[in-house]
């Protein structure tokens, strides 16, 4: 496969997505500082409700995505200021290469810090809020996948058309969450299926909702950011 | 004289506006194949926009930017900027095998390393980039433009915050360039070092070119005082 086309845009995936992962790595700026908010909202929610509540279980998935996308938007925004600071994004965009390619590398860079800082999230969640660790875990797992592919999907092409801006800490999550309401929506209702033991229907239907959401966001992300980074 | 009577780069009335501000202004340009063109100017002239729509970051509102063997822009410039365009967090070589991967270059660790021997990097090639001097960063920096042989090398201010050991190191680099006959297009506010290092000279002013001459047909104090009569206008 190293020789075909599909080999090649693969590899250069992933020559951006592992030069992402060194730097982050290194660095740790972007996700020792998500890990810490997401903690940190994890535990005031921990203490606004009591364990083992009714009211906790209904509350339960909103508390989860509030915890894994708010603290997300800092991984975001630190993928493309880093870009920036020594101008590193004009390199990227000499190179002569697919755009569209850039964005998947950046894009599985996020989601691969997100997806690592959501399954910690998620362990913590269930402690705190005295939720058993059984079946129900692997379709919270396969809902924080889907959930985290169409958040840094579309948040990827933000933060790139943000990249320039000073306000750009204040601009993304304007920006983002307004767009991404039916992935926070499809999340939410799937999550609360599972929490709640509801019905294995509606998660079906949340899911099947999520995987569109996830196929338009990305092929339009690939598609639009040449526009996104041409200017 | 040029070296050669079919230019490598034409532009072609080029004019560029951001918002209501114009930077650039039809302006009219040919670049041939071993020119080492000097572009002087004062802050504002034009000259920074010029070169970044020449590397196509960004689009003219009006005019042509072609290489006249129809070849993109992006894989024909090596582009050199007050910015480094390094990762501080990846080591000198990591750098550069990064890059090279992405020109597709067939083995990107043996080039990087020719590279890093020929700007004199080699011992600091495993230093983080961080770590690195500012005129050790420009160096690198200078090594990553040319790793995919570009035919045409556009540098912006290159000398911009080194001290006196690393303008000696780049303008060495940069006369070794003019020794290959490579084709470069540099931006400066130094007139002295432009003009050492040039085979042909404009000057640009708001947004316009308003002056040009070989070096042969023009010495250095002369340069001076077209340079601030243009400036002055």
């Amino acid at each position: 496969m190293k020789n075909t086309a599909l080999g090649k845009a693969l590899g250069t995936i992933w020559i951006i997505a592992r030069k992402d992962l060194v730097v982050e790595l290194r660095s740790k700026q972007a996700f020792l500082t998500t890990l810490f908010f997401a903690v940190l909202i994890l535990l005031i929610f921990n203490f606004a409700f009591p364990t083992g509540s009714q009211a906790t279980r209904e509350a339960g998935a909103g508390i989860l995505w509030v915890a894994l996308l708010f603290p997300g938007v800092i991984q975001l925004n630190r993928s493309f200021q880093s870009e920036t600071e020594e101008g590193t994004l004009y390199g990227l965009i000499l190179a002569p290469l697919d755009r569209g390619l850039l964005f998947l590398g950046k894009c599985l860079a996020n989601w691969i810090f997100l997806f690592c800082i959501d399954l910690f999230v998620l362990v913590l969640f269930l402690v705190f809020f005295n939720f058993s660790f059984g079946w129900h875990v692997l379709w919270l797992l396969l809902l924080l996948l889907l959930v985290s592919i169409g958040f840094t999907g579309v948040g990827t092409v933000f933060a790139a058309m943000l990249a320039s801006l000073r306000a750009r800490d204040v601009m993304l999550p304007v920006l983002l969450f307004p767009v991404i309401v039916p992935i926070i929506l499809a999340g939410v209702n799937a999550a609360q299926e599972v929490l709640m033991g509801g019905d294995q229907e509606f998660f079906r239907y949340w899911v099947n909702l999520l995987v569109a959401f996830d196929v338009i966001f990305l092929s339009a992300g690939y598609l639009l950011f040449e526009y996104v980074v041409g200017e | 004289m040029a070296a050669s009577s079919q230019p490598l780069l034409r532009v072609t009335g080029v004019t560029h506006r951001f918002g209501l501000v114009t930077a650039l202004f039809g302006v009219n340009l040919e670049i041939f194949p071993g020119d080492f063109l000097a572009i002087f100017g004062p802050n504002g002239a034009g000259k920074t926009t010029l070169l970044r729509v020449i590397a196509s970051l960004i689009r003219p509102t009006r005019g042509r930017v072609e290489f006249t063997d129809g070849q993109r822009a992006r894989s024909q410039v090596g582009y050199v900027s007050h910015q480094s365009l390094l990762y501080p967090d990846l080591s000198g070589i990591e750098n550069l095998v990064f890059y090279g991967q992405l020109y597709s270059l067939p083995n990107p660790r043996e080039r990087a390393l020719q590279l890093l021997e020929q700007v004199g990097l080699s011992s600091s090639a495993e230093l983080l980039v961080r770590g690195y001097s500012r005129g050790m960063k420009q160096r690198l920096t200078l090594a990553r433009a040319l790793l995919h042989e570009p035919p045409l090398m556009l540098l912006d201010e290159p000398y911009t915050g080194l001290d006196q050991h690393g303008a000696r190191l780049l303008t060495s680099v940069l006369k070794s360039l003019r020794g290959q006959r490579r084709t470069v297009l540099l931006i400066t506010h130094n007139l002295r070092e432009g003009y050492e290092l040039c085979t042909r000279m404009l000057i640009a002013n708001r947004g316009e070119i308003v002056f040009g001459a070989r070096r042969e047909d023009l010495d250095y104090p002369s340069l001076e005082a077209r340079y601030f009569e243009a400036v002055d206008d």
